[in-house]
C-alpha cells in the first residue's frame, strides 16, 4: 500500500481541542480533590503521598496539583477522604501575569499567531519529551494550531522545561534562556519541573524550573498528557480561561 | 574471590554489570557474570582493585561510576577520563592535531530530545572518534529509594525512565519479592506480562518513527506515531495513565489490571495492531528510508559481545540475549526462535524491532487468552534479603539490585539496557559521515534518563 493511500485510508483522526472540547478516558487519573472526610482518612491519604503534595484541612484536604504525580495512590489508601477526575486541563499561570503575555499575545498576532517553541530537557525521566512530540502527531497536530517547533533559541517564543533542574543542566538551561530574544515566556513541564516532584530533596538536583528561571506557566502531569499540554500553550497565549488560578 | 570472576570471564561468560553496595562502612563489589546462568559473585574493595576491563571491555563504565561515587580505585584502567562526575569539557578531548576539529554536541540539542552531550572528533565530514560525555540528568534515583516505604518504592521505579515505566517497576517488584520470598498470583504475572509487552511495541513503534522522520518520511513517521498513540490510548483506559503507571507493585497489581485489560483489549487490540502493522510494513517497504540504514552504523558480532551489549542493538548483530526465552519470566516465555539479524547495521536493528512488534502483539494475546483467575495482589511479611532480577525492557536486559535490611530498603542499584548499550555507539561510528548519527543514535532505541538515573 502506497503512504498516500495508507494517509487517506486513515481518515481525519484530529482532535478539534481547544476549539471543541476533548475528553480523556473516565479512568484517566487527572486530578485529586480532597473530599468532606475525618482527620484520619486525611491523613493516611497524605501520609501515602510519596511527593507531599497532600495537606490535612479541617473539613477537607487540599492537593497540590503542581506536586501531585497522579498516582492514585490517597484515592487508593483513603477513598473517603480522596476523588480522583479525569481533567486534564491542569495547567496554571503563575502569578504575576504580567505585561509579557500580552506582548507574546501582540507578536503572536503579527506573526500570522504562530509560535515557536524551543524545549530543554532539565532531567527528565523522558516520558514528557514522548508526550511533548505527541501534540505533533495526526491525533493531535498542533501545527494546525499555528504550534511549531524551532531548533534556535534565536527563533523561539516559548521555552518548554521538562524535569527537575539537575546540578549540571542549570547552566546550558540558563544559556537557552539567555539566547532567547524578548519577550520570553517560560512553560514547566511536568510534575518534577512544576515543583520537582519526588525528588525535591535529592541533592543531586537545583529544584523545580522556577528556582533557576522566572516560569510563566506550570503543565502538572506525570507525564502531562498531549491534551494537557496543549491546554498549557493555550494558557500561555492566554487564549484558554484560566483554570485554578490564584486569584 | 575476584579469581572467580577471572576464571568465569575467560570461560566465556558475560559480565552483565559490576556494581558497589555499602554495608557497616565496608564497600562491597557484586560482579555478575553470565554463562547461561546468573551468578553474584562478591568481593570486598579493600585497597586497589584489579581491573576487570582487560578481560572484559563491559567493564569499564561499571568500574569508572563506581570509582568515582564510591571512591573505590581500580588498578590497570584503560580509560582515565571522568564517567560521571562534571568536569570542563577541555579535560575530556583526545585528539589535538591540525586535521581533526572538535565538535560538542549537547547536552542541549536541536528538536525533541533528552540531554546528553557529545563530544564528536571529526575531519570534515567523517567520524574519527566520539566520546560519550552523560549524566546530565543525574537524580539520585538510587539513593531517593533508600528508606521509601515499600508499598511507595514501585514509584520511584516508575520515575528512572518513564517511557519504560512497566518494565522497571517490574523488575523492582521482582528483586524484592525475591528477596523476601512473595509468590506473586499468575493473573498479576499475566498482567505484568501484557504491560511490558505493550510497552515493547510502543517504544519499538515511537524509535521506527523517530527512523522515519531522520529520513523526512513525513507520512510514514505520522502513521507510525499514530500507531504509538493507539497503544498509549489503551493503557490509559486500561490504566487510567497513558504510560500504565500507578499499576505494578509489590506482590502483584494495585487493581484487578488483567480485567481491565481483557475489556479494553477486546475493543481496542485488533484495530492497533492493524494500523501498527501498516505503518512497519510500510516502513519496511520504502527503499529511501532502508537506504539510509543500510550498512549505517555497523556493530560486528565480536564488538557487542566484548562490550556486552543488549536488546535489539545486540540481536541486531546475531547476538543471542532475550531475557524472555529463559524460564520464569514474567509469564509464558518466548516460544520458538528470537528475533535475530546477522547484518549489525541500523535497518538490522530495525527489522529485530519490526518481528518484535508483532511477537509482543501475540504475547499480550496469549496472555489475555490464558486468563488466569484469582487474586491480583498477594499479602506479604517484611522480612530482610536481597536479590537480583531482569526483565526484557524495550531496550534490552534490565537488571535491579535490592537489599532489605532492618525491613527498609537499605540499597537499590540499577543497570538498564541503555546504559549497557551506549558504550558500543562509540565503535558504531567510525565509516560514517555526520548525517548518519541521528539514524544510529535512533536505532539504538535508547532512553537517557535510564543512564543517568
Amino acid at each position: 500500500m502506497s503512504w498516500i493511500t495508507l494517509g487517506l485510508r486513515g481518515g481525519i483522526l484530529t482532535t478539534r481541542y481547544p476549539a471543541k472540547p476533548d475528553e480523556m478516558p473516565g479512568s484517566y487519573r487527572g486530578a485529586f480533590a480532597g473530599t468532606d472526610a475525618s482527620a484520619e482518612d486525611q491523613e493516611r491519604g497524605a501520609a501515602s503521598c510519596l511527593s507531599g503534595a497532600i495537606v490535612p484541612g479541617t473539613c477537607r484536604a487540599t492537593v497540590d496539583v503542581t506536586r501531585c504525580f497522579q498516582c492514585g495512590q490517597c484515592a487508593r489508601t483513603a477513598p473517603q477522604a480522596f476523588r480522583a477526575s479525569p481533567a486534564f486541563e491542569l495547567a496554571i499561570a503563575q502569578d504575576p501575569i504580567d505585561s509579557v503575555r500580552d506582548r507574546l499575545r501582540a507578536r503572536a498576532r503579527a506573526f500570522g499567531r504562530s509560535v515557536h517553541l524551543r524545549h530543554v530537557d532539565a532531567g527528565s525521566d523522558g516520558s514528557e519529551e514522548q508526550e511533548l512530540s505527541a501534540i505533533f502527531n495526526p491525533f493531535y497536530d498542533a501545527n494546525r494550531l499555528g504550534i511549531f517547533l524551532t531548533a534556535t533559541p534565536r527563533h523561539a517564543d516559548i521555552l518548554v522545561v521538562t524535569g527537575v533542574v539537575t546540578k549540571p543542566m542549570r547552566a546550558p538551561l540558563l544559556r537557552t534562556y539567555e539566547a532567547m530574544p524578548e519577550p520570553k515566556t517560560v512553560i514547566a513541564l511536568g510534575t518534577s519541573a512544576c515543583s520537582g516532584g519526588i525528588f525535591a530533596e535529592s541533592n543531586a538536583v537545583v529544584g523545580p524550573v522556577s528556582s533557576v528561571l522566572p516560569v510563566d506557566v506550570l503543565i502538572p502531569g506525570a507525564p502531562p498528557s498531549p491534551l494537557s499540554i496543549l491546554h498549557g500553550l493555550w494558557v500561555a497565549l492566554d487564549r484558554a480561561p484560566l483554570q485554578g488560578a490564584s486569584a | 574471590m575476584l579469581s572467580s570472576v577471572e576464571r568465569a570471564l575467560d570461560d566465556g561468560a558475560r559480565l552483565a554489570w559490576i556494581f558497589a553496595d555499602r554495608i557497616d562502612g565496608a564497600t562491597l563489589l557484586h560482579y555478575i557474570v553470565d554463562n547461561g546462568e546468573m551468578r553474584d559473585i562478591t568481593a570486598h574493595a579493600d585497597g586497589v582493585v584489579p581491573t576487570m576491563a582487560v578481560r572484559a571491555a563491559s567493564a569499564d563504565w561499571y568500574e569508572r561510576e563506581i570509582s568515582e561515587r564510591f571512591s573505590v580505585a581500580f588498578a590497570g584502567v584503560l580509560e582515565r577520563r571522568p564517567l560521571t562526575r562534571e568536569v570542563p569539557a577541555e579535560q575530556l578531548i583526545r585528539h589535538q592535531s591540525p586535521e581533526v576539529s572538535t565538535v560538542l554536541y549537547g547536552p542541549v540539542r536541536s528538536g525533541i530530545v533528552e540531554s546528553a552531550r557529545w563530544i564528536v572528533e571529526t575531519a570534515g565530514e567523517d567520524f574519527i572518534d566520539v566520546y560519550p560525555s552523560m549524566f546530565f540528568k543525574h537524580r539520585g534515583l538510587e539513593e531517593r529509594f533508600v528508606g521509601t516505604p515499600l508499598d511507595l518504592a514501585p514509584f520511584v521505579a516508575e520515575h528512572v525512565s518513564g517511557v519504560t515505566a512497566s518494565s522497571h517497576v517490574s523488575a523492582f517488584c521482582r528483586a524484592v519479592e525475591c528477596a523476601m520470598g512473595i509468590t506473586v498470583p499468575e493473573r498479576a504475572r499475566a498482567a505484568r506480562a501484557v504491560l511490558v509487552e505493550l510497552e515493547r511495541i510502543h517504544q519499538h513503534l515511537d524509535s521506527l518513527a523517530k527512523l522515519a522522520d531522520d529520513g523526512s518520511l513525513s507520512v510514514g513517521a505520522a502513521a507510525t506515531f499514530a500507531a504509538k498513540e493507539r497503544i498509549h490510548r489503551l493503557l490509559c483506559d486500561a490504566t487510567g495513565n497513558r504510560f500504565a503507571r500507578g499499576t505494578i507493585c509489590i506482590g502483584g497489581t494495585r487493581f484487578d489490571a488483567l480485567g481491565r485489560l481483557h475489556d479494553v483489549c477486546a475493543r481496542d487490540l485488533d484495530a492497533a495492531e492493524r494500523h501498527a502493522r501498516a505503518a512497519i510494513d510500510g516502513l519496511a517497504a520504502t527503499q529511501s528510508l532502508l537506504d539510509r540504514l543500510i550498512g549505517t552504523g555497523r556493530l560486528p558480532k565480536t564488538t557487542v559481545e566484548a562490550l556486552g551489549g543488549v536488546g535489539p542493538v545486540a540481536r541486531g548483530s546475531g547476538v543471542s540475549c532475550d531475557v524472555r526465552t529463559r524460564d520464569g519470566y514474567l509469564f509464558t516465555p518466548l516460544r520458538g526462535e528470537e528475533a535475530l539479524e546477522r547484518n549489525g547495521d541500523a535497518v538490522s536493528r530495525a527489522l529485530v524491532r519490526i518481528a518484535e512488534i508483532q511477537r509482543s502483539f501475540q504475547l499480550v494475546r496469549n496472555a489475555l487468552d490464558a486468563n488466569p483467575q484469582g487474586d491480583h495482589l498477594a499479602r506479604y511479611d517484611l522480612v530482610d534479603g536481597e536479590a537480583i532480577a531482569r526483565v526484557e525492557s524495550p531496550p534490552g536486559e534490565l537488571l535491579y539490585f535490592v537489599r532489605i535490611a532492618n525491613g527498609e530498603i537499605a540499597r537499590v542499584a540499577i543497570r538498564s539496557a541503555s546504559y549497557a548499550n551506549w558504550p558500543l555507539f562509540v565503535p558504531s561510528l567510525p565509516g560514517n559521515i555526520f548525517t548518519d548519527f541521528s539514524f544510529i543514535e535512533h536505532s539504538f532505541g535508547a532512553s537517557q534518563a535510564e543512564v543517568d538515573r
